[in-house]
């Protein structure tokens, strides 16, 4: 038992003195804040992006709008994440003194393009009935998207929705990149001030770890209820 | 308006590859208030089509409708403060399946009549009752049957209070013992006084309840007249050879 009270040892040292715990917590709280930030700002994005490009298909006078979505498509999926980040916070947002809205809205930007590309495939596997039907009561495209296809469109992708939320939730681990102290660099600078190498790491790979397993019992059960109408 | 008529066609033409495929091919038409008109003819004649178009659903890429006196393929003019006023009933009933019966009956009214909740809600359970649905309004569509759900889908579109209805084969899709259910409702709806445009295989129907019957083929209307002209005693041999397959 001699090693497990030296861990002990170890981790009180590591985590309780001078309650560096709390950078953890902190950082804890900044990860989820830019996560959740980032996916609202990736999902209306997304949807947006996904409509003009839904619209623009057979209609020139949207041309125009269809190239700037292809351009922000192409320049956001061909670069990483971590150089978009520290574009957004050294080149665009200079004068930004706190990196953690520059995050949240670099990883909502970079989000929106895969969203995007997901929700478009929501609305195509809509049964064109359903525009139909909606045109044919007097909607215009606009409104029948907003109160038809969308909703049942997000029914059909909300897995998708949430894996790319799982999918946010550990990129943002990059957000130390820019100033940020989120869990992963609060974990970096325990490690550095306490020269613990294993367990302060290891505690934020067990976090990210519960994390995404909540999350995905969550969807699941989020799935289940939205499935009641389709019984 | 002339006459009483509601919609009228002028020339409607549908054209692909230039030319190559025409699915409507210089349809002119006239449908007047009450009156109860049933397209029949082979598949790929162009009676959906036709249909489709009167209600911009298909762009024509000629001719010209007016609904009520007014010229509808107008490109200024807003489209769908005249779909409004025109019922379309599908032949896969397309209702909303994340919505109850209810929701998918009142949607409309509220939106775009600015109807309260309580006023669509009054009337849509009055039209379920008539059509013996009053006990599904909470239910989803997954829950109803075929039969069940097109009468929803009739009545739907008459939550709208429109001047027309337009049933684009509404019995195709049904299985054979839900098809009289479907009839009776458009049966009475006739009785009613509604003036309806009906796309139909049910030639027993348009012998019943049409007022008129219009016989088309390769996008044109070749014949038209009473169900007695049309099945006792048609003129063209194309009307005769398709009715001695069908009756």
């Amino acid at each position: 038992m001699e090693w497990f009270n030296k861990w002990l040892d170890t981790l009180y040292n590591t985590f309780i003195v001078e309650q560096r715990y709390m950078t953890i917590v902190s950082g804890f709280e900044k990860t989820l804040v830019i996560t959740f930030g980032a996916l609202i700002i990736g999902v209306v994005i997304g949807t947006i992006v996904a409509i003009i490009k839904v619209f623009a298909d057979g209609n020139k006078k949207l041309k125009i709008f269809d190239i700037i979505c292809n351009i922000y498509l192409t320049i956001i999926r061909g670069t990483p994440v971590v150089v978009q980040l520290l574009i957004a916070f050294f080149i665009i947002f200079v004068s930004a003194k706190d990196g953690t809205m520059v995050a949240i809205i670099t990883f909502g930007v970079n989000s929106g393009a895969y969203v995007a590309e997901t929700i478009r495939s929501g609305i195509m596997a809509v049964d064109s009935g359903q525009m139909e039907a909606g045109r044919a009561l007097g909607f215009s495209k606009l409104r029948t998207m907003q109160y038809i296809i969308l909703p049942q469109a997000f029914k059909n992708i909300l897995p998708a929705i949430g894996n790319e939320m799982i999918a946010l939730l550990k990129e943002t681990s990059v957000a130390g990149y820019v100033a940020v102290v989120d869990i992963t660099k609060a974990a970096n600078t325990i490690k550095n001030t306490t020269y613990d190498h294993i367990n302060p790491i290891m505690l934020v790979a067990l976090i990210y770890l519960i994390l995404v397993i909540g999350l995905t019992k969550l969807l699941s059960v989020f799935e289940r209820r939205l499935r009641k109408s389709e019984r | 308006m002339k006459d009483n008529v509601i919609i009228k066609t002028e020339d409607l033409c549908k054209h692909y590859n230039g030319g190559a495929i025409r699915a409507l091919d210089g349809v002119s038409a006239e449908i007047k208030k009450g009156e109860v008109v049933v397209v029949i003819g082979p598949s790929g004649s162009g009676k959906s089509t036709f249909l489709r178009s009167l209600n911009l659903l298909e762009i024509p890429t000629g001719g010209k409708i007016f609904f009520e006196d007014v010229d509808i393929t107008n490109p200024k003019l807003d489209v769908n403060v005249y779909r409004r006023k025109m019922g379309m009933v599908f032949q896969h009933f397309n209702l909303f399946p994340h919505m109850t019966i209810l929701r998918n009956m009142t949607i409309a009214p509220m939106k775009l009549l600015k109807k309260t909740k309580e006023e669509a809600e009054v009337k849509a359970l009055e039209l379920l009752k008539l059509v013996g649905l009053e006990d599904r309004a909470d239910s989803y569509p997954s829950q109803l049957s075929g039969g069940q759900k097109q009468r929803v889908a009739i009545v739907r579109a008459l939550c709208m209070e429109p001047e027309v209805m337009l049933f684009d084969e509404p019995t195709s899709a049904l299985d054979p013992e839900m098809v009289g259910e479907v009839l009776d409702v458009m049966k009475n709806l006739a009785e009613s006084g509604m003036t309806m445009l009906v796309v139909t295989h049910e030639m027993g129907f348009a012998k019943e309840v049409a007022s008129r019957v219009i016989f088309m083929d390769e996008g044109q209307i070749i014949e038209e007249g009473t169900p007695n002209d049309i099945f006792d005693n048609p003129q063209n041999s194309r009307t005769q050879l398709f009715l001695s397959k069908v009756l």
